[in-house]
């Protein structure tokens, strides 16, 4: 898919791990690990406006378009 | 008091039980006497399975006899093989209720369709095999006791599960699209 997740960077830059921030956000850490490895099919705007909310960033931080 | 679910699983699967031990009865009959009749005792064609007589075709041809027993078994075995596979899926309990479209039920629609498809186009040339045997002057006995009848209800039932098993497919997508969605 052309839409790359770059959770884990920004998790990195902010020194947060997966159980803190399943904590934050209030998703299971299977889902976010579904989000984190890229296998997602789509993620809700409410699910995308809490990451943002916990790591303190944009959307555009976490979500990449990149030519296949 | 309201029949959940579970319970009508629970009914079906008994039922199925029953009619899978009756056509492997059947089947099993249907092989035994095509066997006995041209080996062993010619006799046995006159009281073949159940009243079905079929001494007039054993004695204008054992070959003829031979065909339209072959087809009763293949489509006895198969309907046999239908309901083995049902009561396998109701035993292996994979009809999960709660995440319904899965790949063993996809695969099990399928399974079954084709199946059907099968055993219609089978009754469906032995009854066209049946017609010519009567257009050649042999007293031929009526389809519902050669367990041929119903081919067009076979054939309906087999593109009527067809198109259920393609609903299937898209809705295992649909399934799958929905628990990625985070």
């Amino acid at each position: 898919m052309p839409i790359v997740v770059n959770l884990d960077v920004m998790m990195a830059r902010r020194k947060m791990s997966l159980n803190e921030l399943s904590d934050k956000v209030g998703l299971t850490l299977s889902n976010l690990s579904i989000l984190k490895t890229g296998k997602a099919k789509a993620i809700r705007f409410s699910t995308l406006e809490a990451i943002c909310k916990a790591l303190e960033c944009q959307p555009a931080d976490i979500l990449e378009y990149k030519e296949e | 008091m309201k029949i959940t679910t579970q319970e009508i699983l629970k009914v079906l699967y008994i039922f199925s039980w029953i009619i899978f031990v009756g056509v492997c009865i059947e089947a099993g009959g249907f092989i035994f006497n095509t066997f006995f009749t041209l080996v062993v005792n010619p006799v046995d064609a006159k009281h073949f399975w159940e009243g079905l007589d079929l001494s007039s075709l054993y004695q204008h041809d054992p070959g003829f006899f031979l065909v339209i027993t072959s087809m009763m078994c293949t489509a006895a075995v198969m309907r046999a093989l239908l309901f083995y596979w049902i009561v396998k899926i109701l035993h292996d309990k994979k009809l999960d209720m709660s995440q319904p479209f899965s790949k063993d039920v996809q695969r099990f629609i399928f399974r079954i369709s084709y199946l059907s498809l099968f055993i219609g186009v089978c009754s469906w040339w032995g009854a066209k095999y049946s017609a010519w045997m009567v257009k050649q002057g042999v007293v031929m006995p009526d389809l519902q006791y050669l367990r041929l009848g119903g081919a067009d209800v076979w054939l309906f039932m087999g593109v009527t599960l067809f198109v259920i098993a393609q609903i299937f497919k898209r809705g295992i997508e649909i399934q799958t699209e929905n628990e990625l969605t985070v």
